[in-house]
């Protein structure tokens, strides 16, 4: 209760201002009178009865100082008083002041730019009510259709029917809801009804009816999807995101119950998702439209859906308060196996003990489909450990600088001391002045940040649509940069501070002394070892980056990308079945032939280069089962000229293969690597599924070209006929999804400009739905596909010269320094007869000195640090020679500049001139 | 650190007790009493006195006044008020019970311990 009033008293007083100096004044006024008449009555003479009166009072200026201690803040008033002081003290030195500001400014900028990042990307919720209560069934972000066990046994990916039978049989779950897996390897086309916009390929996810129920979603505008919109009855209806509305429709209300033609079909859009919703995972292009599950097959127009077999849906639910998830998984796990037992793949007892391995792993839902936080998980954490280092580089610079200003300082720290400061009080002092340098740093850093976020987004997500990333600084970037601009404030003030704060009064104050300085001391060259050793290790890994880039540019994809563009069509979204595409992908060959310096026309299921795949369980005729799967492609004739691969044996898939001749492949090397014995021929062989081991007849070899992505090891692939399918499939043809080949490879003799918009007239005028999904050169396709190596080497790569930079300034810093503080010895030297030469050998050596002891502490830690991010390097797993090497010499040659400029200042100095300054 | 956190605990105390014997009091009468019944408490630095008074008033263990003193000069007069009152008799109990636990400790040396 006491400390309660005394802190208000305090508070009341430093909010008031008001002091008690009057009183404090006028009762010791009173106190020495009423002493002094008490003397006069002992019988002292009035000058002594005044001298004994206020001894007896005792010290007045720390009697000031305490009674003032009791009243107001002091801790708050001495920090105001410090911060004045110091904006005082770092106004009087504007170039010291700005070099800082930038210098933190840049690091703490660089770190806040990488954590709105990694806050964005790995630490933020899905924009939902409660994320906490949310689970995911499942641990993988496998995609996108599958079949069968996976050989550890988890499942993520799961039927229709499964999720029907966990739906039903969980009500520990308030609900659970179904969303497709691979939606963005599917767009759809969308264009509204009424307008003669042409149709627009989008994002669409198709969910169950109780999507948005369960993310605990409300509408702004409209209504979400609810239970009744996924029955097999119900009339198609879409809600429509947020963003779509208002970029693309300027939020118009009348889009909603409105009709639109998705793929083709009328859908009526019901009503508009949540503003800063952005779907269930996060995207460079969020879904644009949601869709019910119970509209898929016929908007899709694919046939895995209600597949009893298929796998192709994510399942996330809400879970109700207090629920065991230990036993729950278990529940599931059982389930599963419940429901998996009545599909036919698990119908022998034989496949149903194999059952027993299948289990469901839950896992936490509320931050959505991980998918990309996989893939740039130690992306970021790299990069916020490399600009972490150059934060370290950029405060021992500042550190050093601090140094020598104290040392300037001197004078003013002895003063003090004799004045009877505390050295707490003084180091307090000192401290405020480096906080308030890093908040200004961390200040300007925020705008560093901003640009550099924005710059981030565009060179990692390039494309990217509605991606609900911000490079505007939210709350935790605040609080981040924040918090650390007061802990590099404290770490690089806090030395600079101790140091300063320790003097010798009597010392300093003597004028004038001539003394043999020792120039920097072991604390300010320890720091430069340390800048040099951090930068070492950053330009070591910058060097290896660029490396691993070369590397993968470099790499044989055995295909010919001159002059060749890919287009991206879909005939199933266009509304063609399976038996009308074949005189489609005719009539495209001739029309787009028909265009002047079209030489070639390929078409295909999907391209080199583009990260798409389609693999199928394979084993030749003859042949034990080698338990391997090979990918698949459909080609036209044209093919393989079009994207440059050569044919190495037999012949080329041709126009004689028609859906009533024979069903043949063309595969490529590693197949016959892979599937049969050295020095056998593959021509005229058979091959297909386990069950069919008749369906394709082996007619020509081709070289591998690289199919998924550069890294991708040679794989086995096989090229059927466009048109042509298995000798085994004896489905009806408008069943057969595979027939739909979705890229064209245009190969001209020279470089056509408008390329994309011929493409558009000729395929629009052989239907106007058939519009282009995507276009790109071939050459601009796989330019992508390294995207994040390119980020990942030209960020490193700053971020080395950055410190490079920072330490061949701290380097100069010091030997500057040193220079200066040894004039008057090398003034005396010269004049005894010492050559430029050998002071110009003097102070080199010191700064070679350091550099080198940097090099050595630094080169063991860039060998260990390898070990971190060989995951993130293709085909490297140790530092090499030239790459070291490379990193030394560079540094070596900034030591080299940074010594020299000071060197030669030394060299320069006139003995006659220092000597008489003294 | 130490000796003068228990000082200001003790004078304190003074100042409460000197007050509640001889009433409302000025500072200098107040250091007086206590330098004439301590001895070498606050026969210099009388002026540690002052904070002290402040931190009472501002906890609430006396309230200030100007008042006349002796020789009709304008003097500060501080007096006991009932929180204050209540502070005394509590803190006297805890000395009370401290000096009777020391003095039992510091007899026990001659005894022997059974």
């Amino acid at each position: 209760m006491r400390l309660l009033n005394r802190f208000l008293a305090r508070l009341r007083n430093a909010s008031t201002g008001s002091r008690n100096d009057q009183r404090l004044r006028e009762e010791l006024d009173q106190h020495i009178a009423l002493q002094i008449e008490e003397n006069l009555r002992a019988g002292m003479p009035p000058a002594e009865a005044r001298r004994q009166a206020i001894l007896k009072l005792g010290a007045v200026q720390p009697l000031r100082e305490s009674y003032h201690a009791e009243e107001g803040l002091p801790f708050v008033e001495t920090l105001l008083a410090d911060l004045r002081y110091a904006t005082r003290m770092l106004r009087k030195s504007p170039g010291f002041t700005i070099v800082a500001i930038a210098t933190l400014a840049l690091g703490i900028g660089a770190n806040a730019a990488i954590f709105t990042l990694l806050n964005a990307i790995m630490l933020r919720n899905l924009p939902v009510a409660d994320p906490k209560s949310l689970v995911r069934l499942g641990n993988d972000n496998s995609c996108c259709v599958g079949m069968g066990m996976r050989d550890n046994g988890d499942y993520s990916l799961f039927t229709t029917a499964s999720y029907q039978y966990f739906r039903d049989n969980l009500p520990e779950f308030d609900s659970l809801a179904a969303i497709q897996a691979g939606f963005a390897y599917r767009p759809v086309a969308a264009r509204r009804d009424d307008s003669d916009q042409p149709a627009r390929a989008v994002m669409g996810e198709f969910v169950s009816g109780n999507y948005f129920r369960t993310l605990g979603l409300s509408a702004p505008a409209g209504r979400l999807l609810v239970d009744r919109d996924d029955t097999s009855d119900a009339p198609f209806t879409a809600v429509m995101s947020y963003e779509t509305w208002k970029t693309v429709y300027n939020g118009d209300p009348s889009i909603i119950g409105s009709t639109f033609r998705i793929n083709t079909r009328s859908v009526t859009v019901v009503g508009i998702a949540p503003a800063g919703f952005y779907g269930d995972r996060m995207l460079t292009t969020p879904p644009e439209f949601y869709l019910p599950i119970a509209s898929m097959p016929a908007i899709a127009n694919v046939s895995y859906v209600y597949n009893s077999d298929s796998q192709w849906l994510y399942i996330i639910g809400r879970l109700k308060p207090g629920i065991d998830k230990a036993q729950l998984q278990q529940k599931v796990t059982t389930l599963l196996h419940q429901q998996l037992a009545t599909t036919p793949r698990y119908s022998s007892q034989e496949q149903k003990t194999q059952l027993k391995k299948a289990r469901v792993i839950l896992t936490r839902g509320g931050g959505g489909i991980q998918a990309m936080q996989e893939d740039y998980n130690s992306h970021l954490l790299l990069l916020m450990a490399a600009s972490g280092l150059v934060l370290l580089i950029a405060c021992a610079n500042i550190a050093n600088l601090l140094l020598v200003r104290g040392v300037a300082r001197k004078t003013e720290m002895s003063v003090r001391t004799a004045l009877g400061a505390a050295r707490g009080r003084i180091v307090r002092q000192l401290l405020t002045e480096s906080v308030l340098l890093s908040a200004l740093g961390g200040l300007a850093g925020l705008a560093v940040a901003y640009a550099g976020t924005r710059m981030l987004l565009a060179l990692a997500f390039p494309g990217a649509r509605n991606m609900p990333i911000h490079a505007s600084p939210s709350l935790e970037v605040l609080a981040f940069a924040f918090g650390l601009s007061l802990f590099t404030g404290i770490l690089f003030g806090i030395a600079p501070a101790w140091m300063a704060s320790r003097s010798e009064p009597a010392d300093a104050l003597r004028s004038g002394a001539r003394s043999t300085a020792s120039g920097a001391s072991i604390l300010q060259r320890s720091l430069v070892v340390f800048q040099a050793a951090l930068s070492l290790v950053l330009l070591v890994g910058a060097g290896l980056f660029a490396q691993s880039l070369s590397k993968l540019q470099h790499i044989n994809l055995r295909l010919d990308a001159s002059n060749r563009s890919i287009i991206h069509i879909d005939p199933q979204t266009a509304g063609y079945l399976p038996s009308q595409v074949g005189d489609l992908y005719r009539t495209i060959t001739d029309r787009l032939h028909s265009i002047p310096g079209v030489e070639k026309v390929g078409i295909s299921s999907y391209t080199p280069m583009e990260d798409n795949n389609d693999q199928w369980s394979v084993m030749v005729q003859g042949k034990p089962d080698p338990h391997r799967s090979a990918s698949v492609i459909r080609v036209s004739p044209e093919y393989f000229d079009s994207v440059g691969t050569r044919v190495l044996a037999g012949r080329n898939i041709g126009l004689e293969d028609t859906p009533s001749s024979t069903t043949v492949a063309v595969v490529n090397k590693t197949f016959v690597k892979d599937f049969f014995k050295p020095g056998e021929s593959p021509i005229g062989q058979h091959f297909g599924g386990p069950k069919h081991v008749n369906d394709f007849q082996i007619v020509g070899v081709v070289d591998d070209t690289a199919y998924t992505d550069a890294r991708d090891d040679d794989h086995p692939m096989f090229f059927a006929a466009l048109m042509q399918r298995e000798a085994s499939d004896t489905d009806p043809i408008d069943k057969d999804t595979s027939l739909y080949s979705k890229a064209i490879v245009l190969a001209t003799d020279r470089p056509v400009p408008d390329m994309e918009e011929l493409a558009r007239r000729t395929l629009s005028a052989i239907n106007p739905n058939l519009s282009i999904v995507k276009f790109q050169t071939f050459a601009a396709q796989i330019h992508d596909q390294f995207t994040e190596d390119r980020l990942l080497a030209r960020l490193t790569m700053l971020f080395g010269a950055l410190a490079l930079l920072l330490a061949a300034l701290g380097l100069y810093g010091v030997t500057s320094y040193t220079v200066v503080r040894r004039t008057p010895e090398i003034g005396i030297r010269m004049a005894l007869g010492a050559e430029k030469a050998s002071v110009i050998r003097m102070v080199m050596r010191s700064a070679m000195l350091q550099a080198l002891v940097g090099l050595i502490l630094g080169a063991p830690i860039a060998y260990f640090c390898i070990r971190l991010i060989k995951s993130q390097l293709y085909l490297i797993s140790s530092v090499g020679l030239g790459v070291m090497s490379g990193s030394i010499a560079v540094l070596l040659a900034a030591a080299v500049i940074a010594g020299a400029i000071p060197a030669r200042r030394a060299a320069s100095i006139n003995p006659a001139q220092t000597l008489r300054t003294e | 650190m130490k000796k003068a956190d228990v000082q200001q605990g003790t004078l304190a105390l003074m100042v409460l007790k000197t007050l509640d014997v001889l009433g409302p009091l000025h500072g200098w009468g107040i250091a007086r009493r206590i330098e004439q019944i301590s001895g070498d408490l606050l026969s210099v630095n009388q002026g540690t006195l002052y904070p002290v008074l402040l931190r009472l008033e501002q906890e609430g263990a006396v309230a200030s006044d100007w008042g006349a003193s002796e020789n009709n000069r304008r003097a500060r007069f501080y007096r006991l008020t009932r929180a204050g009152r209540r502070q005394l008799q509590s803190e006297t109990q805890d000395w009370q019970q401290t000096a009777d636990i020391m003095a039992r400790f510091l007899n026990a040396t001659e005894e022997s311990l059974s």
